[in-house]
């Protein structure tokens, strides 16, 4: 066993431990421990991932060299190492682009909690990545929830409040669902560990036995999750979590957590459920039909909502209906597309939330349509990220939206029944995404009216951390645009040896 | 790559343009060098195009740029039928700017509006140029968005909403459009998407899908026909007309609009292919709302009283013409397409031209308001005699070619829709001659009542006053009349050589294509000799 | 550019002339250069077009735009028969206007375009085949819209408006038969009996039928054929009588000469006889033959009146090239010349009572015959010769027509016509006499206060008006007394073309 292969674990406990020896530093310090940590973890995932491009396979690392049934597992592949890397990256990035404002936005003497948060929010996706025992992935879904909890609250502004409880009360759900879901698996099979409980489902399903609870456990775990990521119908917690919450905590939970539990949820759909019993028990087209809902139901919201924020985050339901449908669609191309959208998704919709600080800030911090009239003569870097974003979102060609429009698209081919009604929602999503997105750009463009609301004078014109952040999340949107095709080479890679 | 050549056309006006965004930025200062310099880049660039045409047009020469995804790759290719658009195009880029030059004299941010305008050329050009549809699905999301400013310019409330409509509606045909991309790319039988005279299909396997096929074709046509006014998708374009008139003229006439009318060509004969697709009922369903657009269109222009929305209105109709073609799916109903394309590029330029140069002159915007401006603007209203009566279809005029090939192809496709096509096709030419020729008996032929109340006009006081309060127009047309306090005053001519030169070159055209098509037409039945 | 020149020079003199009339700035400052250049161009026009017509057949190929589309002048007998009719009668007129147009404004622009359409309806008169026919008719429509619109009243520019969109409507409505034709002919060049190809219109009769009875209809348009008639009794009442006299006889003439030359040179008339596109058509002219002199009885406006006379009597030429047969063929081109010349006489008419006396409706011209006598008298011969009363032109015509439908085996429109012809002259009688009877027997009580307060007694127009009258109404009644020539032409044409 080589020692690189010891990194996924590494990279968890540093990150754990950098919260916990976060709260005796200052918020500075908190801080600039925060970034190195990320910045280490995601070098870390990076060995990891060129180590399993090497071999081309993924290995199994016993914690404490217990074995089943005792031990606990993580499993590192080509997959898990391509979306740590990229986690770490977009974390990384939104936490330099949102350092100014969590200053102003945090208590001085609170700061160093945020960086806790921030710390304890990337060991757990880490460690959901990663890890191959059940019972761990629920440990680590509830730290996740307790650490959004914060990032939420930590504001203490306006509706951040309401906001930060109804976000804990629907993850609680989430979260009870999945744990209910747990248990039965567990009483089914006796397994937590993901390999041998899979051996025993299939197992029973071979047999015929069990399979009103197989499918309860499938429902179950799978509506849990569902909520937990905000799959609409039950996404009525992310327009304010996202839209009230500061921005870097915004882009990390509109770009990373929800992907996290998504991400999980295939983990255990493939390691545990099987992919194949998912599919013959429906359970594939009820998720697809959920998604593509969503696609279209999300836009519409999206397009009602005046405040820029609140707006965002409904494209966010919308974009969540995207992978939902990518994993509904039953075949392994969409499951690819459906990866793919979640990195594609990571890196849009954190630079839009960035992108949208920069142009608040020289609007008097309004969010609203008419307040932001101009702003993107204003703030010129601000403008074109967020111009960027928006044209991803829409599937414009040689940004990454459109690679993901594409694989979906070419994925659904394969199915024959679902093949035009995918085509068509897509097309009608993109076109609601052009509506609000592209209106709000054209208002960002237009010039400013009389009775607009004045523009403070001195307005700041950013700082660079954020321009860093905006310049480095188009230069990632642009990557997965042109470069797409390794990417997309090692998720399908990875995903061979994900089961 | 030895054929650079192929893509020196597409990036050297967008390069040069997104130079003058970056070095126009913040300053203001506009003189006759910058203008000599934009004209000469144009013109440049249109000899490139002349170049790259005279390397060859057999479709075997190729560029392929970089791979987009595994088989998308983004790349060029010259064939007959690109070569016959990018021909148009450069043809009559340098001549609008020219115009231009005029016609935005008195405007502000002429660097920013310039310098979209000369990235436009180069994309229409990437559109022409495009190998595969892919190429072409890239150039058209990317014509989208450059022209979006041009839309803007005035930034009044008026041309914010004409933008948000006209991207919207572009926006959304090319996700409808994607669909027809990606049912290609499934279904190709050479594994890409590049454009293969005849169709590319693998005929076999979308036997067994053919439903499913077509209804993706008819998407993919609706979804391209978008930026060619089909109805019901057609609002934008009248909207559009706010923008200023070389805008609306060689964008929302020709390039915009035809790039639409030039995808579904090549959307139809060039990948799908007509063998597939002759006699399904796709085919009907989209010649069907082809006639609808073309009857719809030349209806509402004659109800239309603002000019420039009245040409609109025009546009939609005969965008249509060539989409009729296009329906038809046989070798002469391209040629018939192509020729209406090329034909009504220059008629209807014209027209916006002359529009436009009244506009300019006089800042008048209305129909009613044109009362025996023929005397006065004797140029501008001989070229746009020469247009209307082209656009009608009387016969000398070249308007009547492209008629009388759309007819033959149609009675030659044995359909009995597209008899019925001949049919709505006069129905919109008598429509045509009504709304073009009430503007000319007015400019020539002002009924005296008219002509006082213009007198009255003239003279100023609270009567313009009143007219300009009820007559709520954009103030994009309201800068004019702002000006034409001053210009009341002194008499309103033909305008300057920057603005006549064109018109004139146009109306030529017009008049030699009708009366020696030959070799236009001989060049258009072969490319659908190898299409059809 | 190769064949018989001598063809080309009736349509480019005038239209050139026409031009240099518009553009010249002499024209417009000193009338007498104007009328100089009209008059002498008139003359030219009529030598020059009796030196085409002697020159032989062949043909001149003017322009080849596509292998189809060829420009091509000719001169059959058809042809012949209208281009000579048309030069002598613009010549009359041509002179009236010189008087008559001393009371309206902006000569020049009348008698430029004038010239014009003189040459454009040579050029149609000439046309060698179908596509030429077409070019020289939308010109025609065109050029002839300023005459129309010579007034500039509100009026007139809404008139022009109506005039070019119904013929407009009807030209394309036969544009859309062109457009089948050509796919299903071998050439368009016109041939007696017709060019259609067997072979190419196999499984396309139908739409064959159809198209012809859109070309009917389309061209009957300019003819003032139902349904498309209704421009007529708008747009030539409006124009200064001159142009309504060419309008009315000679312009509404090539509607009849482009339906003659689609039915008979085209499609040939043995593939329309007993179709429903005869009995349509039939029909349609009768129904026109009817109303017009229906609406002519009920019109108190005298232009108006012989507007809806015009309505009616052109579309017994219809009537007679509907019947499709040899007979009939001759009394409709007989009354294509008998009509244009009457018409004539009955519009200059109009017009020198308007210039003298200001008169316009019917009932106000009581006791005429006190102020212009002779031309009174020209009018009456030329009424009577429209009516069709015996020796006058009139009854030759419709003889030929009655005698036509009579023999035409086609069913009950063979008595019907007759009947309404017969009905038509009785109604043709009651709106044109009225004017002579009050005009020299205005009555007892009438006292003449108005024709002595303006001193009108005697007042005849001049003599470049009355005699163009004279002559025209001279001509009604002296073909009617000698049509031997005239008839036995027609009867060489019909035998070749049926």
């Amino acid at each position: 066993m080589s020692f690189v292969q010891n990194f996924p674990f590494f990279s968890i406990i540093i990150a754990m431990f950098s919260g916990i020896v976060s709260s005796v530093l200052d918020g500075k310090k908190a801080r600039n421990l925060s970034l190195g940590m990320i910045a280490v973890t995601t070098a870390l995932s990076a060995g990891t991932l060129i180590f399993c491009l090497g071999t081309g396979e993924s290995y199994t690392f016993m914690m404490g060299h217990f074995p089943a049934p005792w031990g606990n597992e993580i499993r590192a592949g080509i997959l898990e190492g391509v979306t740590a890397v990229f986690f770490g990256v977009v974390m990384f990035l939104a936490v330099i682009g949102g350092l100014k404002h969590t200053a102003e936005d945090v208590e001085e003497k609170k700061l160093n909690l945020f960086y806790i948060m921030i710390d304890l929010m990337l060991s757990s996706l880490l460690a959901l990545v990663y890890t191959n025992d059940l019972f761990t992935a629920y440990v680590f879904v509830e730290i996740n929830t307790i650490a959004g909890c914060g990032l939420i609250m930590i504001r203490q502004k306006g509706r951040s409040m309401s906001a930060a409880i109804r976000y804990m009360i629907m993850s609680q759900l989430g979260s009870g669902l999945f744990l209910i879901g747990l248990s039965l698996l567990y009483d089914v099979t006796g397994h937590l560990l993901m390999s041998p409980a899979k051996e025993s489902v299939n197992m029973l399903v071979a047999a015929g036995s069990y399979r009103i609870p197989m499918l309860v456990i499938m429902a179950v775990i799978g509506v849990g999750l569902a909520i937990k990521s905000g799959l609409y119908p039950f996404h009525y917690w992310i327009p304010d979590t996202y839209g009230y919450a500061t921005p870097t905590a915004s882009a990390v939970l509109s770009g990373l957590v929800s992907k996290g539990y998504i991400f999980l949820l295939i983990k255990i759909f493939y390691r545990v459920l099987g992919y194949e019993n998912l599919v013959s028990s429906q359970m594939a087209n009820v998720l697809y039909v959920f998604g593509i809902t969503g696609m279209v139901m999300g836009s519409v919201h999206a397009i009602y909502e005046t405040d820029t924020r609140r707006m965002t985050a409904y494209s966010s339901v919308a974009q969540i209906g995207y992978i939902f449908m990518g994993i509904g669609l039953g075949t392994s191309h969409g499951m690819v597309a459906a990866i793919f959208h979640i990195f594609t998704h990571s890196a849009t919709k954190a630079l839009l939330f960035i992108s949208a600080v920069g142009l608040y800030e020289v609007s008097g911090d309004k969010k609203d349509y008419i307040s932001l009239r101009g702003a993107g003569y204003r703030n010129p870097l601000a403008g074109i990220g967020f111009t960027v974003g928006a044209l991803s979102m829409v599937g414009f060609p040689m940004l990454s939206g459109f690679i993901s429009k594409l694989l979906f698209a070419t994925s659904a081919l394969e199915s024959p029944h679902k093949m035009l009604p995918t085509l068509i929602v897509l097309a009608v999503s993109t076109t609601l995404n052009a509506v609000y997105f592209l209106r709000l750009v054209i208002t960002l463009y237009s010039r400013r009216r009389p009775g607009d609301a004045p523009v403070p004078e001195t307005a700041p014109r950013g700082s660079w951390q954020l321009k860093l952040a905006i310049l480095c999340f188009i230069g990632v949107n642009l990557v997965l645009g042109l470069a797409s095709q390794p990417i997309v080479r090692a998720i399908t890679d990875g995903l061979a040896v994900f089961g | 790559m030895s054929e650079i050549i192929l893509a020196l056309p597409v990036f050297f006006p967008i390069l040069s343009g997104v130079a003058m965004l970056l070095r126009g930025l913040g300053k203001e200062e506009w003189s006759r060098k910058r203008e000599l310099f934009i004209e000469s880049l144009v013109t440049a660039n249109s000899l490139l195009v002349a170049m790259a045409i005279a390397g060859g047009v057999d479709g075997d020469r190729r560029l392929v740029l970089f791979r987009l995804y595994s088989e998308l790759t983004i790349m060029f290719k010259l064939d007959r039928m690109g070569s016959v658009f990018a021909g148009l195009v450069a043809f009559l880029w340098p001549l609008a700017t020219l115009y231009a030059f005029e016609y935005m004299k008195h405007e502000e941010r002429k660097s920013t509006f310039f310098a979209f305008y000369t990235i436009t050329y180069g994309i229409t050009m990437g559109i022409a140029l495009a190998g595969n549809l892919v190429t072409l699905y890239l150039f058209y999301e990317m014509l989208t968005l450059v022209t979006l400013p041009l839309v803007l310019f005035p930034l009044t409330t008026e041309a914010v909403r004409a933008g948000r409509t006209y991207l919207y509606y572009s926006i959304g045909g090319a996700a409808f459009a994607f669909v027809g991309l990606v049912f290609v790319l499934g279904f190709s039988a050479v594994g890409t998407t590049e454009f293969v005279a005849g169709g590319m299909l693998n005929l076999v396997r979308a036997g067994e899908r053919k439903d499913i096929l077509l209804i993706a074709y008819v998407l993919a046509f609706f979804g391209f026909g978008v930026k060619a006014a089909l109805f019901p998708c057609y609002r934008w374009l009248p909207k559009a007309a706010v923008a200023p008139t070389p805008v609306t003229a060689l964008l929302h006439a020709v390039a915009v609009v035809k790039s639409g009318a030039f995808a579904i060509l090549r959307l139809t004969y060039f990948s799908f292919g007509t063998q597939f697709l002759r006699g399904t009922w796709a085919q009907w369903v989209v010649m069907a709302a082809a006639l609808v657009t073309i009857g719809f269109g030349s209806t509402m222009a004659v109800k239309e009283v603002h000019w420039k929305r009245r040409l609109a209105y025009s546009t939609v109709s005969n965008l249509s013409y060539i989409l009729f073609g296009a329906t038809l799916m046989t070798p002469f109903g391209l040629a018939a397409a192509l020729s209406h394309l090329v034909i009504h590029a220059f008629m209807k330029i014209c027209a916006f031209f002359c529009a436009g140069a009244v506009m300019h002159q006089s800042g008048k915007t209305y129909i009613y308001e044109l009362d025996g401006m023929g005397k006065k603007m004797p140029i501008t209203f001989g070229c746009l005699l020469v247009s209307s009566l082209s656009l009608m279809g009387i016969p000398l005029f070249a308007g009547f070619i492209s008629k009388w090939n759309l007819a033959q192809a149609a009675f030659d496709s044995n359909a009995s829709l597209a008899y019925t096509g001949v049919v709505v096709i006069l129905y919109s030419a008598l429509m045509t001659g009504i709304y073009m020729m009430t503007v000319m008996v007015r400019a020539y032929f002002p009924s005296l009542g008219g002509l006082m109340v213009e007198a009255a006009e003239n003279a100023g006081g609270p009567h313009r006053d009143q007219t300009e309060a009820e007559s709520p127009g954009s103030s994009a047309e309201k800068k004019p009349r702002a000006r034409k306090g001053k210009k009341a005053a002194h008499k309103v001519t033909d305008p300057s050589w920057k603005m006549t030169v064109p018109l004139v070159i146009f109306a030529a055209a017009i008049l030699l294509i009708g009366l020696h098509p030959a070799p236009l037409m001989r060049l258009l039945t072969m490319i659908g000799g190898e299409a059809g | 550019m190769e064949g018989n020149m001598m063809l080309l020079f009736p349509v480019v003199c005038p239209i050139a002339a026409g031009i240099g009339v518009l553009a010249g700035k002499v024209f417009r400052k000193n009338r007498k250069y104007l009328v100089g250049l009209s008059a002498a161009v008139l003359v030219l026009e009529l030598v020059l077009t009796v030196g085409a017509l002697l020159s032989g057949g062949s043909s001149l190929t003017m322009l080849r735009v596509t292998e189809q589309i060829t420009l091509e002048l000719g001169a059959d007998e058809v042809g012949r028969l209208f281009a000579a009719l048309t030069a002598a009668v613009w010549l009359l007129v041509g002179i009236y206007s010189v008087a008559y147009m001393s009371h309206e404004e902006e000569e020049h622009r009348f008698f430029g375009y004038y010239l014009i359409v003189v040459g454009v309806l040579m050029g149609l008169n000439f046309s060698a085949n179908l596509i030429t026919l077409y070019v020289f008719y939308e010109l025609m429509t065109l050029t002839s819209l300023p005459l129309v619109l010579h007034e500039r009243s509100r009026e007139a520019v809404r008139a022009g408006l109506k005039y070019l969109f119904y013929s407009v409507a009807g030209a394309f409505l036969a544009l859309f038969g062109i457009f089948f034709l050509a796919g299903v002919s071998t050439s368009l060049t016109f041939t007696p009996g017709g060019v259609l190809s067997d072979g190419a219109l196999a499984g396309k009769e139908g739409l064959l039928l159809v198209s012809a009875f859109c070309m009917v209809v389309g061209f009957g348009t300019k003819a003032g054929m139902f349904p498309l008639h209704g421009w007529l009794p708008t747009a030539h009442p409006v124009a200064p009588a001159s142009a309504s006299a060419v309008l009315s006889g000679l312009i509404t003439k090539a509607g009849v000469l482009a339906i003659i030359r689609v039915v008979y040179y085209i499609i040939g008339p043995d593939r329309l006889r007993g179709t429903w596109v005869q009995d349509a058509w039939i029909c349609l002219t009768l129904l026109t033959v009817f109303m017009g002199s229906m609406l002519a009885y009920k019109e108190p406006v005298m232009k108006k009146r012989l507007a809806y006379s015009t309505v009616s009597q052109v579309s017994y030429v219809l009537f007679g090239l509907s019947l499709l047969n040899q007979t009939a063929f001759v009394g409709a081109l007989s009354h294509v010349v008998f009509h244009s010349v009457i018409k004539h006489a009955l519009f200059l008419t109009a017009g020198a009572i308007i210039v003298t006396t200001g008169w316009t409706r019917v009932d106000q011209m009581r006791g005429l015959g006190k102020v212009m006598p002779k031309t009174l008298v020209c009018y009456t011969i030329a009424a009577l010769a429209l009516v069709g009363i015996p020796p006058a032109s009139g009854f030759v015509s419709k003889w030929y027509l009655a005698l036509g439908a009579l023999s035409s085996g086609a069913g009950v429109w063979s008595w019907v016509g007759p009947a309404v012809l017969l009905v038509s002259a009785l109604l043709t009688a009651g709106y044109l006499l009225p004017l002579t009877i009050r005009g020299f027997f205005p009555g007892h009580d009438f006292k003449g206060e108005e024709i002595q307060k303006r001193n009108l007694a005697g007042k005849e127009p001049s003599l470049w008006m009355l005699a163009p009258i004279g002559i025209l109404a001279g001509a009604a009644l002296l073909f009617g007394c000698f049509p031997e020539g005239l008839i036995s032409m027609l009867r060489s044409i019909a035998a070749v073309v049926l």
